[in-house]
């Protein structure tokens, strides 16, 4: 142990105390305080790891760059953003895995930030290292923020991995630092940049995140060995998954940051509200590459559009809902807008299990889960949900359900028809029809 | 970049400010500190019978404005805000009374109680001549009304006080406290449960506020030049957030900060690590919401177990518990949660167990104003040349922050408003000033 001995110097109070007051202090001003505290601060060895680091689990990276929303409606001068380039209309700040990538690959996804942020898991207790790094602004480069990935809802994190600046430390422009996150606890996260944190969150530095169980490839509680939790009984297991990541865009505040100004953050509303970074009916497109562990990319490294969704290059995650009659279907949501969401399905009900990554019974063991049609999700909350998708009835190759925000300014997005915002389809097959399900949200 | 700079310049000032102040006034010396309150945690005034008489003052916002309000002050203290916190003990009768010093009528309601006398009457409604609603319960009438309020405090837990006369403004004013009821089984525990026991040297208060100042201008221009109140609620929009009555960085600063006069109440939660065997007992956090809106607070780093809402133990009818752990403590309007938490070091790392990762050089990352330095609690690192830093001792500072994220803001401040931290002191001993 490397135990600093007990200070020898004089505290800061009684430093002040004896510098005698008020005029004293402001006298000095920022140049003794400082460096008092230098001295009460005696530094320690700080220890490295004695091994090479092991090669990250991920490496992502942060930067800004282009998003497409609805055209329509229109909101002078915000949206669509004149900066944009075709075919993209909204201005993000993002995460992008560039694992794998080269360094020439890597330099050229700035520029290129996505939203939401890669969709990524692990497993309880195995250790799990993301490194980051900062390609900075390419629209801004007035604006040299740093970057960090703050794990919204770890428990027992300490500063040096929470990602929270002023408690800790930030990634600059250039640079690299490795997170490592030994999650013991199953469930469903989030997590975001905590630099600048109501902009970067709001412009787009935000994914979801969960932690699959111990009680994994058991399969005598339920046959897919699939579980939200370490239950115990079976009753949190479900044949697919679906990651439901909630945010939302308020355009003045994107616009702002792409013409070089700055909102009244009290003014904030959510003109656009997204699941897993689309508006209905780009929420039920085709996903682009979506494991994180086995990314696909063009030879620059880039993401690569599905044909036909070109303006989705950097929206790359579909929220379609997709199973077979009689399976147990868990969605995953979690919320970092700002608002409070009220997801709801129609023809079946849900049966929340767990929300803010815990299972919901008592410290005796109480269940206190509940069957409900809308899961009510505030700013920076999880939950999951599991219903037993009902029966086929035909005709067409599936039946159609959905799954929207009740909140309807944020389902609607003063569209005609009211249909856009947060909300998605769930499309029921016949049993037997479709094959088991090897990522999610696929 | 060029924000970070400004915002720590400005919380550089703050606190140069605050340390100037601190030592101007020349503190309790050491000896004698048994006597003063504690720099952090909640602050009790003592029932069961308060003198409380309704008042106006002024409170500094982080964004160096001063906003007028209004407030309920015990036994002719001055102003302050938020309005004191009521302690009594389960089973006492309590008795308020109001006197009533602004020039409008006044009064209490106490949410969660039950069979409130007004002057030994029950408490109703009011209404005018017109049979129009004029407050929800009796009133102080103004310039100079009293009235005495009672009450058998029959619910240990967390519960809010606040103006039922005109809520939608006087409540807004800051016409709100705290009441506290402790259980028969003891002030360090929240309900008369055996599990909800904890730390009474760590227990904190985290009462969610908004303020809108074009509401509170208007009313000072009633109060302070008589002029009639003109403000079109239609309008009504916060610019200010705040817990305990103040916003970041004034939220970190100790109790009865001399600097905020008027806003005695700090915020941040300084505990020790959790250990089975030197510090078994949780922490203990009363969760208020005293706005108009949820407001989404989250503590990083730990999880707080739920055991009670409203003055209610989460439990079932044969006493089965229904507590649940939360990251994000989601409170409606009106609405108390009462929390226990707890951080470990959960690796254990620490110089002979490092961090598995090169910690990448100082010219290589930027350093947060309370970050120690090192990874490990109870260690101190380089810090890069000219880095302001405000850690002591190795401690960590673990934020806790409103996650409607627009509202940790200060009518454009951003980094403002409902933030504070938890200090995680080392284990005793330690050289902690």
């Amino acid at each position: 142990m490397m135990k600093k001995s007990p200070p020898q110097n004089l505290s800061r109070r009684s430093f002040l105390k004896l510098a005698g007051g008020t005029a004293a202090a402001a006298a000095f001003g920022g140049y003794v305080l400082p460096r008092t505290l230098g001295k009460t601060l005696r530094p320690s060895a700080v220890s490295v790891a004695s091994a090479a680091d092991p090669e990250p689990d991920l490496f992502f990276a942060g930067t800004d760059g282009w998003i497409s929303l609805p055209d329509s409606p229109a909101i002078p001068p915000f949206h669509p953003d004149d900066l944009a380039p075709a075919p993209f209309n909204a201005y993000i700040f993002g995460f992008r895995n560039i694992t794998g990538l080269d360094a020439t690959q890597i330099a050229q996804q700035k520029n290129k930030a996505q939203h939401s942020a890669p969709l990524f898991w692990t497993q309880q207790d195995v250790p799990f290292r993301v490194k980051l790094t900062n390609l900075g602004l390419a629209l801004r480069p007035d604006l040299v923020d740093a970057h960090t990935l703050h794990w919204h809802g770890f428990r027992n994190v300490i500063p040096f991995f929470d990602g929270e600046p002023s408690g800790s430390i930030s990634v600059p422009i250039g640079r690299e630092f490795t997170y490592v996150f030994n999650a013991h606890d199953p469930g469903t996260y989030m997590y975001h940049c905590h630099v600048e944190d109501v902009e970067h969150v709001h412009m787009g530095m935000t994914g979801l995140v969960f932690v699959r169980p111990a009680q994994d490839t058991n399969t005598s509680l339920y046959p897919s060995g699939k579980y939200a939790y370490n239950d115990g009984d079976g009753s949190t297991g479900f044949d697919r998954e679906f990651a439901m990541f909630l945010s939302e865009f308020w355009a003045e505040a994107h616009w702002a940051d792409s013409h070089i100004q700055l909102p009244e953050w009290s003014d904030y509303h959510a003109d656009f509200a997204m699941l897993n970074g689309r508006v209905y009916p780009d929420t039920i497109a085709p996903s682009g590459s979506v494991d994180p562990f086995n990314l696909v990319h063009d030879a620059n490294g880039d993401l690569i559009p599905t044909p036909g969704y070109e303006r989705l290059q950097y929206q790359p995650l579909s929220s379609l809902v997709t199973c077979n009659a009689g399976e147990r279907v868990l969605l995953r949501f979690a919320n970092l807008g700002f608002m409070q969401a009220a997801m709801t399905t129609t023809g079946f009900k849900m049966h929340v299990v767990g929300k803010d990554a815990t299972l919901l019974r008592g410290r005796d063991g109480t269940d206190h889960s509940y069957m409900t049609n809308t899961v009510s999700i505030g700013a920076g909350e999880s939950a999951e949900a599991i219903f037993v998708a009902p029966p086929y009835q035909g005709p067409g190759p599936y039946d159609t359900y959905y799954l929207y925000n009740r909140a309807y300014t944020r389902s609607s997005n003063l569209s005609a028809g009211g249909a856009a915002g947060q909300m998605t389809e769930i499309h029921v097959y016949p049993a037997g029809t479709l094959g088991t399900q090897s990522v999610p949200n696929t | 970049m060029r924000k970070q700079l400004f915002k720590w310049v400005a919380l550089g000032l703050v606190l140069m400010g605050g340390i100037a102040a601190l030592a101007y006034t020349a503190r309790t010396p050491i000896e004698e500190a048994s006597a003063a309150p504690p720099d952090e945690g909640i602050i009790c005034t003592y029932g069961p019978t308060f003198t409380l008489s309704t008042i106006d003052g002024y409170i500094g916002t982080p964004d160096d404005n001063v906003v007028y309000m209004w407030g309920y002050a015990a036994d002719n203290s001055p102003f302050q805000h938020p309005s004191p916190v009521l302690c009594v003990n389960e089973g006492d009768t309590v008795t308020v009374i109001l006197h009533n010093t602004l020039p409008d009528d006044v009064s209490i309601m106490f949410p969660g109680q039950e069979n409130v006398l007004a002057n030994g009457q029950p408490a109703q409604p009011q209404f005018d001549g017109g049979g129009n609603l004029t407050s929800l319960t009796n009133v102080a009438t103004a310039n100079g009304g009293s009235i005495t309020y009672s009450f058998v405090a029959d619910k240990p837990g967390t519960f809010l006080y606040e103006s039922g006369t005109e809520p939608d403004v006087q409540v807004r004013m800051g016409l709100f406290g705290a009441l506290i009821v402790r259980p028969a089984l003891g002030a360090d525990h929240v309900y008369n449960r055996s599990d909800s026991q904890f730390n009474p040297d760590t227990e904190f208060m985290v009462l969610l506020s908004e303020v809108d100042p074009f509401l509170n201008g208007a009313m000072e221009r009633h109060v302070q030049r008589n002029r009639p109140f003109i403000y079109n609620m239609e309008n009504y929009r916060p610019r200010y957030w705040l817990v305990n009555g103040r916003g970041f960085p004034d939220s970190i600063a100790p109790n009865f900060a001399s600097w905020l006069p008027s806003q005695p109440y700090g915020a941040l939660a300084r505990i020790h690590p959790y250990d089975p065997v030197d510090n078994p007992i949780p922490a203990m956090a009363r969760y208020l919401n005293v706005g108009t809106t949820e407001f989404p607070f989250h503590p990083h780093g730990n999880n707080g177990r739920v055991i009670g809402r409203d003055g209610h133990p989460l439990e079932g009818n044969s006493g089965e518990d229904l507590s649940f752990e939360k990251f994000s403590i989601n409170l409606g309007p009106g609405q108390t949660w009462d929390i226990i938490f707890k951080w470990y070091d959960a690796e254990g790392y620490s110089a002979s167990n490092p961090v598995p990762v090169t910690v990448p050089g100082i010219q290589n990352l930027v350093f947060g104003l309370f970050y120690s330095g090192s990874p490990y609690l109870g260690e101190q690192g380089t810090l890069p040349v000219g880095t302001s830093n405000t850690n002591a001792c190795g401690e960590y500072y673990i934020i806790s922050h409103n996650h409607a994220l627009y509202q940790i803001t200060s009518w454009g401040v951003p980094m403002t408003g409902p933030i504070t931290y938890m200090r995680i002191d080392p284990p005793l001993p330690n050289d902690c000033p």
